[in-house]
């Protein structure tokens, strides 16, 4: 869906099209003791609505219920998700070659920035907009591929630093056949804010993940969305669930945001994001 | 189903029989533009300019392109005048020599192929010689850059009552403020689709999507330089217009016939995307108001002075007379003895701003309801109370002179307005909330306001309209009018009133398809007008259908059943071949206007409203997110319960949008955001239960009493919605829309 969009704007336009939707081994969800391992047809539908993803893994349940709109949820793979290219207004126009697509400027810098990043924005401010990406990220996912084998998803998403022209560690004509997530026992959370409530893409979205042990979360991380080119990611390690030092945790996690001219709003976002995140996995301890 | 408050005692006015297209639009089978085949139809493109103001220096076709399969047209192929004929002779069909705005059209191209003649737009190369662009309103009235007659001014405004000069050293607290709204994308469902045939022996037809059938048949005649029966404009079924398809469709009308003239007759069809259509068409013309008031102590409202400007974008179109209705709104529903209104229209090399549902209104009743609120505020007086002490009651006098003839009634829609809303309860604990909430801000507060029906001052006797019915074969009603359906109901409304008025069944009246060749010109369907001027035009023709019927013998004059009447047109028909009535617009007796002055009737009926918008802010998101809305008001007869309903319903929507979603991003002042997927438009999940009240007060020249409705809904919701929002930070004015989450944000940090 969204490479036909890319086509449809002329963004792209390839020789030549494969259709995955007929392998079968690409489907389903299967999940046992070990983990929950996701064809990468899989679609958000299937899996915002799968009984065991929602207890083991609520945050990508909840990412992938989040989404879009119901119809496009439908249809959306979980695959096509976390490659999705950037919606950065720039990119999606043909009439804009920016770095992302080659060019020799980024025109977010000082046009329309509002939607942008606000980590890692120096070269190139695209967002990354995918929402399952944020939570798999959280739940230390891996990406199983019909090429290298296994990608961490620590190491799935490259910054515009890495390369500008892509957003994934992807070689050229590398499949992506599953996703698998590791049964770790932690407790996850995601929630996002947005514009308005459906058919839309995150302004700021947030996954949590942390082991818990009485009123302590341990190896507690947070992945906001939409607010860097990858999913950003932040390591708190052990943190008391207290209010005090879950706002303290967000406020220093901000600190060093550079926001742009027209996205200020963000930073504040970002940090009640994170406050409400963890809250929230805090909340599932009393 | 709406609360309507009064019972109905006709046979079909006041119900809610099923609606005469919806079993099309339902199942499909309706034709929309782009769903008409035509044998050997081209696809064509406009090929748009890039820079906001430049002379064109070259125009060259990159080689590697089958150009000779193309039809190719520029401003030099015109065969008649390259001019779009509406109020001033100032817009062109395509650019020659000079573009004045981004998205201008400038070459025209047609092939058979759809992707060719997309994939070709790009390879033809414009070249400019840039010069200075007018961005703004100020960079507009600073002088430098003179590109309008002699001060880039498209039309003035003056209304005078009294000498606000003389109260505001005597008056207890004078209050001024400046608000700006934004400007605001139609967004009908279906883009705008015309397809012609176009050939100097054939004349020109036109098959589109489109309000008005006879605003493009009178573009194009002198585009060809051809009389009237040589051109033709067929309505197809329109998904929405909102204004947007008032005068719009004129160009790419007269673009398509131009290729199809090119092309040797063959026809061309040209339909935008979205994105095209965002881009180029016409949207809400931004306004910047500065308000000052005088009050006493106690809120008596002694002067108002308000002063407007709209920017019109780079060609007149309808700036004037959307800016003559912003000018008759600006005072709104309230008594003062001191007012002075000024407004003016300005040039800009922004694309031509357009028609949009509320026309001007909206953009002048928000300054004057939130600078109100604000007044409320700052006097310490309940916002309801201080309209309460200023409202218009019969006898008094509007700013124009117009003398309320009638009881206003508003005081009684308020009234309703707060029970329905639970206002005053509402007021009390949000406050209570708000003094100990800091996360979640509750805010509720209300609008008061009017809505002239029909044509502004002499409009409607200039128009001078025209509408008819006929006889069928077998024996039924079949209503002839240029008036579109676009989504508002007309053709059900309108045969709801002449079924009504002929005793007959709502089965047994048809409409005609509005089509020039065959309907008489019963004027544009905008401006509220379609159900009370034309409607009432329909209502006489069916009233003298049935007197030549009953004269002629075939009718008996007591009353008679379907089939008698059935009978009675069978022998009508067989004894004079057909029988066809029409009827003209005459003004309403007593009302005068005087377009020098600016005083008068500037309307002859209006509608009245009070709205209110309940909702909450988070504080830590900044998002404001609409929790109730009640809509009262008094429009006349309500012919069709449902459907005035469906229209107030969908105008607060959209209005919603206009106060807390939809901004269009300008850069050289043309739209950045025109995807569906970053011009943020509220879905159903953001807004709230809508809930419509009715009170009727029939108007004694509208059929059946109506008075006009359609607009109204966009006038009340974003002044209420912004009073709403100050409510809920604790008074504090956001005096520009949209109100986005970083608009809270900067207005509180
Ligand atoms: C209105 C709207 C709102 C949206 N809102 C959101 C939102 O809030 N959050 C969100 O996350 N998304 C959102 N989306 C995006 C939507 O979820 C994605 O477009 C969708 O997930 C893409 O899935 P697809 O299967 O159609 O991918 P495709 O378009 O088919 O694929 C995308 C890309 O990935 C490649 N690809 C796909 N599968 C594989 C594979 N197995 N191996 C290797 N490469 C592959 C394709 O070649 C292509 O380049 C929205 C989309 C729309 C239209
Ligand atoms: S932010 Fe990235 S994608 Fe957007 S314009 Fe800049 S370089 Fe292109």
């Amino acid at each position: 869906m969204d490479l036909l969009d890319l086509m449809k704007s002329s963004i792209r336009a390839p020789g030549r099209l494969v259709n995955l939707l007929t392998i079968d081994e690409l489907k389903g969800i299967d999940v046992d003791t070990s983990g929950a391992t996701i064809g990468a047809l899989a679609t958000l539908a299937e899996i915002a609505d799968h009984p065991d993803l929602a207890r083991m893994f609520p945050a990508l349940a909840l990412a992938a219920g989040h989404a879009a709109t119901p119809q496009v949820r439908n249809v959306a793979t979980i695959g096509g998700n976390i490659l999705q290219r950037p919606r950065c207004w720039y990119f999606r126009m043909a009439q804009y070659p920016c770095l992302k697509k080659g060019g020799d400027t980024c025109f977010a810098m000082d046009g329309e920035n509002k939607y942008h990043a606000i980590f890692e924005n120096s070269l190139c401010a695209m967002v990354h907009p995918s929402n399952t990406a944020v939570a798999l990220l959280a739940l230390d996912a891996v990406v199983r591929t019909a090429g290298s084998g296994e990608i961490p998803i620590r190491k799935f998403f490259v910054t515009p630093d890495q390369d500008i022209l892509r957003e994934s560690a992807l070689a050229e004509g590398e499949l992506v056949t599953q996703l698998f997530i590791p049964a770790t026992g932690a407790r996850s959370h995601y929630l996002e804010f947005r514009e308005r409530q459906s058919f839309d893409w995150a302004l700021v979205s947030a996954a949590a993940a942390a082991e818990l042990e009485g009123q302590t979360l341990n190896n507690a991380r947070v992945v906001l969305g939409s607010v860097a080119p990858i999913p950003w990611r932040i390591d708190l390690g052990e943190i008391a669930a207290t209010d005090e030092a879950l706002d303290r945790a967000a406020d220093e996690a901000v600190r060093g945001a550079t926001p742009l001219a027209k996205n200020k709003y963000k930073v504040q976002l970002a940090r009640t994001a994170i406050r409400r995140s963890l809250r929230e996995l805090a909340r599932a301890t009393e | 189903m709406p609360d309507v408050l009064t019972t109905p005692a006709y046979r079909w006015v006041g119900h809610n029989p099923p609606r005469k297209e919806s079993l099309e639009k339902v199942t499909g089978s309706a034709k929309y533009l782009d769903d008409l085949k035509f044998e050997g139809c081209l696809h064509g493109k406009t090929v748009r300019s890039t820079v906001p103001h430049g002379r064109i220096k070259k125009i060259s076709f990159e080689p590697g392109v089958p150009w000779d399969e193309f039809t190719v047209v520029t401003a030099r192929d015109i065969p008649g005048k390259n001019v779009v004929s509406l109020i001033e002779l100032d817009q062109p069909f395509l650019a020659d020599g000079l573009v004045r705005h981004m998205a201008e059209p400038v070459v025209l191209l047609a092939h058979p192929d759809k992707g060719m003649a997309e994939k070709a737009v790009k390879r033809v190369h414009i070249e400019y010689e840039e010069l200075p662009a007018i961005l703004t309103i100020e960079e507009s009235l600073a002088g430098g850059n003179i590109q309008y007659g002699k001060d880039n001014i498209f039309k003035k405004y003056h209304i005078q009552k009294g000498d606000p000069e003389s109260v505001w050293p005597k008056a207890d607290v004078v209050i001024e403020g400046e608000y700006w709204t934004g400007p605001q994308e139609q967004l009908y469902i279906e883009p705008q689709g015309v397809v012609a045939v176009a050939s100097p022996t054939g004349g020109v037809t036109v098959w589109g999507s489109m309000q008005c059938p006879f605003y493009v048949h009178k573009g194009l005649k002198p585009l060809f330089n051809l009389p009237d029966d040589r051109v033709r404009v067929i309505y197809t079924v329109t998904g929405g217009g909102f204004g947007g398809k008032e005068e719009y469709p004129t160009l790419p009308a007269g673009h398509a016939a131009l290729l199809s003239w090119k092309a040797g007759g063959r026809p061309v069809k040209i339909v935008y995307d979205r994105m095209e259509d965002m881009w180029a068409t016409t949207k809400r013309h931004p306004c910047k108001t500065r308000v000052k008031a005088a009050f006493t102590k106690d809120g008596k409202l002694l002067a108002l002075k308000v002063d407007a400007t709209m920017d019109g974008g780079a060609y007149v179109t309808l700036s004037t007379v959307v800016l003559s209705r912003g000018t008759l709104h600006a005072f709104g529903p309230y008594a003062c003895d001191h007012v002075v209104i000024d407004t003016r229209a300005v040039f800009t090399n922004s694309p031509p701003y357009g028609a949009f549902r509320g026309f001007g209104a909206p953009q002048t009743i928000f300054p004057l309801e939130l600078h109100l609120h604000r007044a409320a505020c700052e006097l310490g007086i309940e916002p309801h109370e201080l309209r309460r002490r200023n409202l218009l009651h019969q006898g008094d006098r509007m700013a124009t002179g117009q003398v309320m003839q009638e009881e206003t009634g508003l005081e009684g829609l308020m009234w309703k307005a707060m029970d329905e809303s639970k206002y005053l309860e509402k007021t009390k604990a949000y406050r209570e909330h708000n003094r100990s909430s800091t996360r979640i801000k509750k805010g509720v507060a209300l609008a008061l306001f009017f809505h002239g029906a029909g044509f502004t001052g002499s409009g409607e006797v200039f128009l001078d309209s025209k509408a008819g019915l006929e006889l069928t074969r077998d024996g039924a009603v079949r209503i002839l009018s240029a008036n579109t359906e676009i989504g508002q109901g007309s053709f059900t409304t309108h045969s709801q009133i002449v079924a009504e008025e002929l005793r007959i069944p709502y089965e047994m009246v048809e409409v005609a398809v509005p089509d020039t060749a065959v309907v008489p010109n019963s004027g544009p369907t905008v401006a509220s007008r379609t159900c009370m001027v034309v409607g009432e035009l329909l209502r006489r023709a069916a009233s003298d259908l049935k007197e030549v019927l009953v004269k002629s013998g075939a009718l008996a004059g007591n009353g008679h059943t379907p089939s008698e009447f059935r009978a009675a047109a069978g022998k009508y028909l067989q004894r004079f071949g057909e029988l066809k009535v029409y009827s003209k617009y005459k003004p309403p007796p007593d009302v005068s206007w005087d377009d020098k002055t600016y005083t008068g009737s500037a309307y002859a009926a209006y509608a009245w409203a009070c709205y209110v918008a309940d909702l909450e802010i988070d504080m830590a998101t900044y998002q404001a997110q609409m929790k109730d809305f009640v809509a009262v008001q008094e429009v006349g007869r309500v012919i069709h319960p449902v459907i005035a309903a469906g229209q107030i319903e969908g105008g607060v929507a959209q209005a919603i949008g206009w106060a807390l979603y939809e901004d269009v991003a300008l850069k050289q002042g043309v739209m950045q955001n025109c995807q569906l997927t970053n011009y943020i438009l509220p879905t159903t999940a953001d807004t709230p239960p809508i809930r419509v009240f009715f009170y009727e007060n029939p108007y004694q020249n509208g059929p059946f009493g109506a008075k006009g409705l359609g607009e109204l809904p966009m006038d009340g919701p974003a002044p209420a919605i912004a009073a709403a929002v100050a409510f809920a930070l604790g008074d504090r004015i956001i005096p520009r829309i949209p109100i986005l989450p970083e608009t809270i944000l900067d207005a509180i940090s």
